[in-house]
């Protein structure tokens, strides 16, 4: 399995993504918009074999971002989908603890941090934050105060 | 000296409570444990309840939903006692002391409970066993 096998794997979702980029041998971003990201993530997974690793969330001002997280290990590259969720009231995106049960603790987590709902995700409690924290308020917003 | 004291400075038993760190402190305290530093020839020894201890070592920033549970230890530990406040986060926070979850030092949050409490710092991060021991030794020689 070379890096040219991979490219052409991807091939068949290049037009739900917002473009490649490759910053390094080991290292590659695939931006897509939130309503893609879920079959992207099926599709890296369930075609071109690539492990899950971790989500990152970010409150990036204007927008959130997710980061998807997998490994494709016959290479040792990185590859990150990078989503992109413009609706600050409502932020909400697709689970994908369905197809990745791995995620589900992650995606609590996001949700308890920066309030971003995941649908259709199986158990969607309170991870991390107290028992007695309030409701409606995330801790990891940039508009948040202390 | 009255007796009570008397008999709390022989053979202090300890139960730790981690009320939010990083571990580390923690792992320093098994280090007392160890034949090395050997804390068990003075008599001190780790128990599993609260009920059996004179001393509370309590390691780690009190976060929101530790304090209520670091309370109830304190109120279920025989008076009277000593609470050690080990390392850099329970003294007075250390580095997060800007976090959301974080409440207070260790001192704030018992002395809520009990005003009087009897509180020894030792810093550090992680404070080094010896300093530990002589924290100890200190607090007890204070009494």
């Amino acid at each position: 399995m070379n890096k040219k096998e991979l490219d052409n794997k991807l091939s068949g979702i290049r037009d739900k993504l917002l473009g490649v980029e490759q910053t390094s041998e080991k290292r590659m971003y695939l931006p897509c918009e939130a309503e893609n990201c879920y079959s992207v993530c099926k599709f890296l997974f369930e075609e071109v074999g690539c492990r899950f690793v971790i989500v990152t969330g970010i409150d990036a001002e204007d927008c959130f971002e997710l980061l998807y997280h997998f490994s494709y290990d016959q290479l040792g590259c990185i590859v990150t989908v990078k989503t992109f969720i413009h609706d600050r009231d409502n932020p909400s995106i697709e689970s994908i603890a369905q197809i990745l049960p791995g995620a589900e603790w992650i995606e609590r987590e996001i949700h308890d941090e920066l309030g971003i709902e995941f649908k259709n995700h199986p158990n969607m409690r309170r991870l991390i934050l107290a028992d007695d924290w309030p409701e409606g308020v995330y801790p990891l917003r940039k508009d948040t105060k202390k | 000296m009255s007796w009570k004291t008397w008999s709390l400075k022989k053979s202090v038993w300890v139960f730790h409570v981690n009320t939010g760190a990083c571990n580390n402190c923690d792992i320093e305290i098994v280090n007392l444990l160890t034949p090395k530093f050997d804390v068990e020839r003075f008599g001190m020894k780790l128990v599993g309840s609260p009920r059996h201890a004179d001393a509370l070592l309590v390691t780690g920033v009190v976060t929101r939903q530790a304090a209520p549970r670091l309370k109830e230890v304190y109120r279920q530990t025989p008076k009277p006692c000593v609470v050690f406040a080990i390392g850099a986060c329970a003294c007075d926070k250390g580095i997060f002391h800007a976090g959301y979850h974080v409440v207070g030092p260790v001192d704030k949050i018992v002395r809520e409970e009990d005003p009087n409490a009897i509180i020894a710092y030792v810093p550090g991060c992680p404070p080094k066993p010896e300093a530990m021991i002589s924290g100890v030794v200190k607090a007890l020689s204070a009494l």
